[in-house]
C-alpha cells in the first residue's frame, strides 16, 4: 500500500480518523506521519504568533518538504509575486503563517492547496455553507460538477443513453449559469 | 445596557440551566469567523478601514434589533474605552477572547443580553461571532450562529471563494470558518491515569484539546476543552457530529471511570472530595490552582451524591469569581498576588457558607415533602 499523503513512499503506520460520525482509516509512510502528527501536536489556535511562525517556516522550509513538492523551480517563481491588494508574497506568508488580505488567496491559489493539505488533513476544497447572495450560482456549479461526474461513470458503464442525457442536462444548466442563474426558478 | 451588567453579573445567565450531560459538559462554544471583500485583515489593515468596517457590521445588528424585534438586545463596547480590568473580567467570562482585549487601537465587541452571543470586530478576521451553551448542545449554539451570520450576510459582502470558501487571516480556519468547542470537566479520567492517553488520540480523531484556565495542555481543575481541527473539506454538520460522537464517546469513558472509583475506592474518594470542600469552606489562602482544584472535587462529589447542599449554580459561580479580575473587580481595587490569595479564601468560603446553610434548611424541607409522597 503507498502513503495516501505523499502517494510516493510504502504506507506503514495506519491512522484512525472520525469522519462523518463514523471511523475511517487512513495509511501514511513514516515521513508523512510524523510530519503530520508533529502538526497536530503543535497545533495552538490561540498560539503566540511567533510560534505559530516558526512552525510554519520550519515546516516549509525542510529540505526533505522541497524535494518531494514536485514543481520546486515553478514555485521560486511564483514566489516573487505580490498580492497586488495589500503587497504580500507568497515567502511572507509561510514566514507568518497568515494573509494580510482577502485577495492573498486569489494571489497564491497555486500553491495554496499544498499548505491547506497539510493543516486540514489532506482537504483543499470547501464543501460547507455558502453566503446566501452567491449560493445559487454556486450551487449550479456544483451541480454541474455532480452530474459531470456521474456521466464519466455512466460512458465507463457503456450506459451511453443516460450519459447523453446527462450530457444536455449539463448543456441546460451552464445555459442557466451564464445568464446569472436568473432561469433556475423557471424548473 | 451599560457595561456594568456584563461585568457584575457572575453567573452569566447560559451557564445557569445545566444543558444536557451537565454533569461532564460545561458548555458548548461555537465561533464562525468572517471577513469583508475590499479590506484587509485586521493584521495589516489601516485605522481607516478598521472603523469602516466596525461601523459597518456593528450598525447591522443594532439596526437588526431595532427594526425587526430580534431578541438579541446587542450592546455595543468598543475595547479602546475599555479599563484594562474590565477587559479581564469579559475574557474570565469567556464574551471576549485574550486576543480581543490585547488589542490597542481597534476592536470592538457586541454582547448579547443574555451573554449567549458576543460578536467580536476587527480581532484576528474582521467578524467573530461567538454562541455559548450550558452543557453539550452543538446544534442548539451553531443554529444561533448561524442565524447572526444569515443576518450578517443579507447586509454586508463577505470574502468566499468558490474553491476555498470562508477566507480567513489564518490557513487554520479556512473554509468554514467554523471552530466548535466543548467543555468538559473529566476529573474521573484524570485521577484514574487515562486522561494521557485519552489527550494523545485525540489528534489523530482531527481534535484539538486544552485546558480551561492553564496554557496550551496542561489543564487545572480537570477541565478539557475538545475542539475540531479541521474546517476545510468537511461541512459544518459533519465538523458538528464528529465532534459530537467523539464527546460522547469521552462521556462514557468519564462515567465509567466514576462508576469504578466508586465501586473500588468509595471512602477514599468521599474522603479527598469532602476535603476539598473542607479546604474551600476553612481555608485563609487559596491560590487560584489549588481553588480550581478543590471546586473541581467538590463539583465531582456534587453528581456523585457524596457533598450535598451545595447548588451547582452556586459552585459555577465561584469558578468565575476565584479568577484574578472578577477578585479585582469585587474588591473594588487592584490587589497583588499574595493578597489576592487571601482575598479568594474568604470570598469562596462566605459564598459556600452562605449558600450552604440556606440551600440546608431547604433540603430538609424537600426532604419531608418526599416522605409525604
Ligand atoms: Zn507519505
Ligand atoms: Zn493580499
Amino acid at each position: 500500500m503507498i502513503c495516501e499523503n505523499c502517494k510516493q513512499r510504502p504506507a506503514t503506520i495506519t491512522v484512525t480518523q472520525m469522519k462523518n460520525g463514523k471511523k475511517t482509516t487512513r495509511h501514511f509512510c513514516e515521513v508523512c506521519n510524523k510530519q503530520l502528527d508533529s502538526f497536530h501536536l503543535n497545533l495552538d489556535f490561540n498560539a503566540d504568533p511567533i510560534s505559530m511562525h516558526k512552525l510554519f517556516s520550519n515546516w516549509f522550509g525542510t529540505p526533505s518538504w522541497s524535494v518531494s513538492a514536485p514543481n520546486v523551480n515553478e514555485q521560486k517563481t511564483q514566489e516573487q509575486e505580490n498580492c497586488p491588494e495589500c503587497g504580500m508574497t507568497y515567502h511572507q506568508f509561510l514566514n507568518e503563517g497568515k494573509f494580510n488580505c482577502p485577495g492573498c488567496y486569489e494571489t497564491f491559489k497555486e500553491q495554496l492547496p499544498q499548505v491547506l493539505k497539510r493543516l486540514h488533513n489532506g482537504a483543499v476544497e470547501h464543501v460547507g455553507k455558502v453566503p446566501g447572495s452567491i449560493n445559487e450560482l454556486y450551487q449550479l456549479k456544483r451541480q454541474i460538477e455532480a452530474i459531470r461526474l456521474d456521466m464519466k461513470v455512466a460512458i465507463e458503464e457503456e450506459r451511453f443513453e443516460d450519459a447523453a442525457a446527462m450530457r444536455d442536462n449539463v448543456r441546460s444548466l451552464e445555459k442557466k449559469l451564464q445568464v446569472g442563474g436568473e432561469s433556475q426558478d423557471e424548473h | 445596557m451599560n457595561i456594568e451588567h456584563f461585568l457584575h453579573n457572575p453567573t452569566t445567565n447560559w451557564m445557569q440551566e445545566e444543558g444536557q450531560y451537565g454533569d461532564i459538559v460545561m458548555s458548548t462554544r461555537i465561533r464562525l469567523a468572517r471577513n469583508l471583500t475590499d479590506f484587509r485583515f485586521p493584521r495589516a489593515f489601516s485605522d481607516e478601514e478598521a472603523m469602516q468596517i466596525d461601523k459597518a457590521v456593528s450598525n447591522v445588528l443594532i439596526d437588526a434589533d431595532d427594526e425587526e424585534e430580534q431578541h438579541f438586545q446587542f450592546s455595543y463596547f468598543s475595547l479602546h474605552d475599555m479599563p484594562a480590568l474590565q477587559r479581564k473580567v469579559l475574557v474570565e467570562k469567556h464574551l471576549i477572547s485574550p486576543q480581543l482585549a490585547d488589542k490597542e487601537r481597534v476592536g470592538s465587541v457586541l454582547l448579547s443580553k443574555d451573554e449567549s452571543i458576543s460578536v467580536m470586530i476587527n480581532e484576528e478576521d474582521h467578524i467573530r461571532i461567538q454562541c455559548l451553551q450550558p452543557g453539550l448542545q452543538l446544534e442548539k449554539a451553531y443554529e444561533s450562529a448561524d442565524q447572526i451570520d444569515r443576518l450578517l450576510e443579507h447586509h454586508l459582502p463577505y470574502a468566499f471563494d468558490d474553491t476555498f470558501g470562508y477566507l480567513t487571516s489564518c490557513p487554520t480556519n479556512t473554509g468554514t470558518g467554523l471552530r466548535a468547542s466543548i467543555m468538559m470537566h473529566l476529573p474521573a479520567l484524570t485521577m484514574t491515569n487515562q486522561i494521557g492517553s485519552l489527550i494523545s488520540t485525540m489528534p489523530r480523531l482531527g481534535m484539538v484539546v486544552r485546558g480551561m484556565y492553564g496554557e496550551g495542555t496542561e489543564s487545572v481543575g480537570n477541565y478539557y476543552q475538545i475542539s475540531n481541527q479541521i474546517t476545510l473539506g468537511k461541512s459544518e454538520k459533519d465538523i458538528l457530529l464528529d465532534l459530537q460522537s467523539v464527546t460522547e464517546q469521552i462521556i462514557q469513558k468519564e462515567t465509567e471511570a466514576r462508576t469504578a472509583l466508586i465501586e473500588h475506592a468509595s471512602i477514599a474518594l468521599a474522603d479527598r472530595l469532602n476535603r476539598s470542600l473542607g479546604t474551600l469552606l476553612y481555608a485563609r489562602i487559596l491560590t487560584s490552582e489549588e481553588a480550581a482544584n478543590c471546586l473541581s472535587n467538590v463539583r465531582l462529589g456534587i453528581y456523585l451524591g457524596i457533598i450535598q447542599n451545595i447548588p451547582i449554580a452556586v459552585l459555577n459561580e465561584c469558578m468565575l469569581y476565584m479568577q484574578p479580575g472578577f477578585l479585582q473587580q469585587h474588591a473594588g481595587t487592584t490587589l497583588q498576588p499574595n493578597e489576592r490569595d487571601v482575598y479568594r479564601a474568604s470570598l469562596l468560603r462566605e459564598r459556600l457558607q452562605c449558600n450552604r446553610e440556606l440551600k440546608k434548611g431547604h433540603s430538609d424541607e424537600e426532604g419531608e415533602d418526599s416522605y409525604d409522597v
